[in-house]
């Protein structure tokens, strides 16, 4: 039997559009095998990195194939899989997060370098879950593609062994995606009872017991979104990671399951839930919000403003189902999206940066008169948090824009207004980082340690400000790839 | 012409980051000359400037990017990068660029460290302000109203009092809530529309619906009444004015203000004339008490700054009083008051910054019989007081009278309570002269102040000579603003006899409709 499924499986892998559809994974997974196998053999020890990047920049090279076919592949293996220029767009997202992360945990880790290998064969595996989430149209494939995500994170989380924070992010993180996981498959289970079929386009929510699986499966995607009432994992678990490993959490990890959330499931949801949605958005967004108002840890504040910002991107799945059209809500997704993860990998990654230098720099405080001594850091860090914000001239403030268009089109005039209005609260927090940063004077006597800061990181930093201000500016050379 | 204008100082930002801070000297100048330059701009603009014609001249428009509007070619606008100057804002772009280098010569007196980083955001700041008057286009507008509130958040952070993190996070609080909410009516327009350009936003915002002009209008309103500020959005002001440093309160009251009242006018009055004159009266009796509440704040005060920041509350009622008299001469004096205003209280803050170098104090009772030790700095002082109260021959009176006049045939009413607020502001603003001036000298170590010197009347001649050529003369800089004032009013006329034709049954609006087909 399994030899004949494997046949049947290269079979399928012949045809032209399978295997262009297939292949930023695929050179993503050979890039992972590549890896191990470079690190068991001594002599190939120094081509790890050329593995690392050379698969990631294959992948990209095939999503960009993907993206300028004349004829995109289309469903594949069955219809199980869809790959389009959407998918692809998403995709080179997922790899330029997963770039960053990378170039952050270079110098992060001091103590755990013996598993550098497994730390970054596991960095690598994610945005083979990823791609394999957004391309999903069949739930069993969403769900291979969820775990492929979910368990590299888990380990990853909780990779500081010998710090007990570090160990409780992954146990909580484990624990609770589990229990997502398991919501997924109950609620997989009732559509298929249901419907007879797993594949997404034929699943249609009538029935009762159809609506309750739907409703199941939104939960668990909540649960990965860090949407309310599944959001309360979010603060402990970004605290506790290693802050690289945080900002891939917080947007590689987002982005894949909102993907998938508008694409696919948002065309499924009857138009009475946009009611719904919008409130559970809004709640989101108030308790992000108000949360981040009183911490004085910087990761827990971007962990609660990464709630916030989940909420504001629920509006989209809102208004797409109300106009019952996704098409614009893709589009004001992907670019929120992007803009997140420029801003918030960015941003992680210069937390990581300083707690590098030794100081415990996840705290407020240690921020204060940063502008003195690192200049170049507190300048960038203000202009994450400006985008954060949302004010023009960053990419946060389009993807807002995108977002509000998404409601004013369906007609939520009032929603969109509450949602500019929590968007106040939050500046209320990222000004204080900002403030903390040039207005205050730096403490006396704290003469930080001159600590090597490596390349990859301070290029990885100006790629997120150039990233930031040019969705911010130049609009024009996103927008067009999408159409 | 206008994007040099308009981004010759961001350019000179960029400079000034790359050359080395500790040559202050240096960095000084190349921010002097680069005002100065973008004044004698500004300057050539203005005299280059037919007023008589009603659309925006100097007019450059390139593309910049395509919005989308749900699925790929269902509904797209093109976005332009649109700058125009026109009769609404002339006056505003020549005051911003003439105090730019004043302040920036005023600047040295008070900002003594961290001289880089000031100079760059003023600069910084002086492009975000050029751009909010001279767009054309509602994308880039709102760019530029956004992004000039960053240097100010700075400016007032870095360099201000000691509540300075308390008063710019509350400025900065209260005028995002505004336009966040403004946000939502701009997309709503360009979506509605399917346009982002200004004057095509303008000449089709009528055929709307009359429940969506009423909403559009109200949210832009309240973006801009935050700015302004009128009344009940009125508590920022004193905050932020008082405890920037004096650079930064020249800038907020003589430009950031008038911003708010600006886009009352633009995006209100004039795209929305309808829904402005059925919200008119709100806005005359929130502007006329404004005028009233704004003195009697401003006489209760004991801090000489936070006074001229009440005093602001109460001149920029004159202004509101008067777009939304929505008259001639309403609108006239209205867009002179708002030049009036930045002159004279730009003016008084730079005095006020002057004499707070010298004895690092702002309470009224700390001073006394100055007039003995600094006569030239009284004259300045009583002559821009003096202006401010608008008496006859100065600025201050010219616009005042106008609005005044403008008014009274929309609202005797709201006219009479606002006459009784030009006594009151007499009243304050003469009750400060004596409290600072005159008097017995008490305070003994005020016997040493020096006089002003000659950078400090350098700052203060070419506003000072502005303020009695338009109090003399007042035809040539009010003829400037003709031609788009008057088509305003024009549409505000025709949104009249519209809503009029609207209120009659519809038998007698199709016998009035055919009579005016024929």
């Amino acid at each position: 039997m399994i030899t004949q499924d494997l046949v049947q499986v290269f079979d399928m892998l012949s045809e032209p559009a399978a295997r262009m559809a297939t292949a930023p994974m695929l050179a993503l997974a050979v890039g992972v095998a590549l890896y191990l196998l470079c690190e068991v053999i001594d002599l190939l020890r120094t081509a790890r990195p050329i593995v690392f990047l050379g698969s990631i920049a294959l992948s990209i090279f095939y999503e960009l194939r993907i993206l300028q076919a004349d004829s995109a592949p289309g469903a594949v293996f069955d219809g199980t899989f869809i790959a389009d220029g959407q998918t692809a767009l998403w995709g080179i997202l997922f790899l330029v997060g997963t770039l960053l992360v990378w170039a952050y945990s270079v110098g992060y880790y001091r103590e755990n370098l013996p598993f550098k290998a497994e730390y970054d064969a596991l960095i690598l595996c994610t945005p083979v879950g990823m791609m394999l989430m957004v391309g999903a149209n069949d739930l069993i494939v969403f769900f291979v593609g969820l775990e492929l995500l979910s368990m590299p994170l888990y380990a990853l989380a909780a990779f500081r062994r010998a710090k007990i924070e570090s160990v409780e992010a992954g146990l909580k993180y484990f624990l609770l995606g589990s229990f997502s996981s398991a919501l997924f498959l109950y609620g997989a289970a009732l559509l298929y009872a249901n419907g007879g079929t797993l594949a997404l386009d034929a699943l249609v929510a009538e029935s009762n017991l159809a609506t309750t699986g739907v409703a199941l499966v939104a939960a668990s995607l909540f649960f990965k979104v860090s949407v309310f009432p599944f959001h309360l994992w979010v603060p402990d678990v970004y605290q506790g990671s290693p802050t690289p490993i945080t900002a891939l959490m917080a947007t590689g990890a987002k982005a894949g399951a909102f993907s998938f959330l508008i694409v696919r499931l948002t065309p499924l949801l009857p138009p009475a839930a946009a009611q719904t949605v919008a409130v559970i958005a809004l709640v989101t967004m108030a308790l992000g919000n108000l949360g981040a108002l009183v911490q004085r840890d910087l990761k827990r504040m971007l962990a609660y403003s990464g709630i916030a910002h989940a909420g504001t991107l629920l509006l989209v799945v809102a208004a797409g189902v109300a106009l019952g059209d996704t098409s614009g809500g893709e589009q004001a997704a992907w670019y929120y999206m992007g803009a997140y993860l420029f801003t918030a990998t960015g941003a992680f990654g210069l937390i990581s940066l300083l707690e590098a230098d030794g100081a415990r720099f996840t705290n407020l405080d240690a921020l204060r008169g940063l502008a003195h001594s690192r200049p170049g850091i507190a300048a960038a860090l203000s202009l994450f948090m400006l985008s954060l914000g949302g004010i023009p001239a960053t990419g946060g403030f389009l993807g807002k824009w995108f977002v509000f268009a998404e409601l004013v089109r369906a007609d939520m005039i009032g929603v969109a207004v509450l949602g500019a209005l929590f968007t106040v609260v939050a500046l209320g927090y990222y000004l204080r980082v900002i403030a903390y940063l040039w207005m205050e004077p730096p403490p006396e006597g704290a003469a930080l340690s001159n600590t090597q800061r490596p390349l990859t990181a301070g290029l990885a930093t100006v790629f997120c400000c150039l990233g930031v201000l040019a969705m911010g500016l130049l609009p024009a050379l996103f927008l067009d790839r999408m159409n | 012409m206008l994007s040099a204008l308009t981004f010759l100082p961001l350019v000179g930002a960029i400079v000034i980051v790359a050359l080395p801070g500790r040559s202050v000297q240096l960095l000084r100048m190349v921010a002097l000359a680069v005002t100065v330059a973008v004044a004698a701009m500004g300057v050539s603009l203005f005299i280059g400037f037919d007023g008589t014609r009603a659309a925006a001249q100097n007019v450059l428009e390139t593309a910049w990017f395509t919005l989308p509007f749900g699925a790929s070619g269902a509904r797209e606008v093109d976005v332009h990068f649109f700058l125009g100057v026109d009769g609404v804002s002339i006056l505003l772009v020549a005051l911003t660029s003439i105090l730019m280098p004043l302040v920036v010569m005023s600047s040295i007196g008070h900002i003594n460290h961290r001289v880089k980083e000031f100079l760059v955001w003023l600069l910084v700041m002086e492009t975000g302000m050029l751009g909010v008057f001279l767009s054309l286009d509602v994308v880039l507008f709102y760019f530029f109203w956004e992004v000039s509130l960053v240097p100010l958040y700075f400016i007032v952070g870095i360099w201000g009092g000691d509540r300075r993190l308390y008063a710019t996070i509350k400025f900065f609080l209260y005028t995002v809530a505004g336009s966040l909410v403004m946000l939502v009516a701009v997309i709503g327009a360009i979506y509605y529309l399917g346009t982002s350009s200004i004057p095509a936003l303008v000449e089709s915002a009528s055929d709307l619906p009359a429940e969506t002009q009423a909403w559009l209008f109200g949210a832009f309103a309240l973006a801009f009444a935050i700015k302004v500020p009128i009344l009940p959005f009125h508590t920022w002001l004193a905050d932020a004015h008082t405890e920037a440093p004096t650079a930064g309160s020249v800038l907020l009251a003589a430009v950031l203000l008038k911003m708010g009242t600006y886009g009352l006018l633009r995006f209100g009055v004039e795209m929305f004339p309808e829904a402005a004159l059925t919200y008119a009266p709100v806005f005359l009796a929130l502007g006329a008490i404004g005028i009233v509440y704004g003195a009697f704040l401003a006489w209760a005060q004991t801090d000489l700054k936070r006074l001229i920041a009440c005093s602001s509350v109460s001149h920029l009622g004159f202004c509101v009083l008067g777009l939304f008299a929505m008259t001639e001469a309403g609108l006239r004096g209205s867009v002179l008051q708002m030049i009036n205003h930045g002159l004279s209280t730009g003016l008084l803050f730079l005095l006020v910054g002057m004499i707070y170098e010298r004895t690092h104090t702002r309470r009224l009772d700390r001073f006394g019989g100055i007039a003995t030790v600094m006569p030239v700095f009284s004259f300045f002082f009583v002559f821009t007081v003096l202006s401010s109260a608008g008496l006859p021959g100065l600025n201050g009176f010219v616009g005042e009278y106008m609005i005044l006049a403008g008014t009274f045939t929309v609202s005797p009413f709201w006219t009479a309570i606002s006459v009784s607020g030009v006594i009151f502001g007499a009243v304050y603003l003469l009750m400060a002269t004596r409290r600072v001036l005159f008097g017995p000298l008490v305070h003994e170590e005020n016997r040493k102040l020096l006089d002003l010197g000659g950078r400090e009347l350098a700052t203060l001649i070419p506003l000072v000579a502005l303020c009695v050529w338009i109090g003399v003369a007042p035809n040539g800089f009010i003829q400037k603003t003709a031609g788009s004032l008057d088509r305003i009013s024009h549409r505000v006329e025709r949104a009249q006899e519209h809503m009029r034709i609207g209120r009659l049954s519809t038998a007698q609006q199709t016998v009035l409709r055919t009579e005016v087909e024929r």
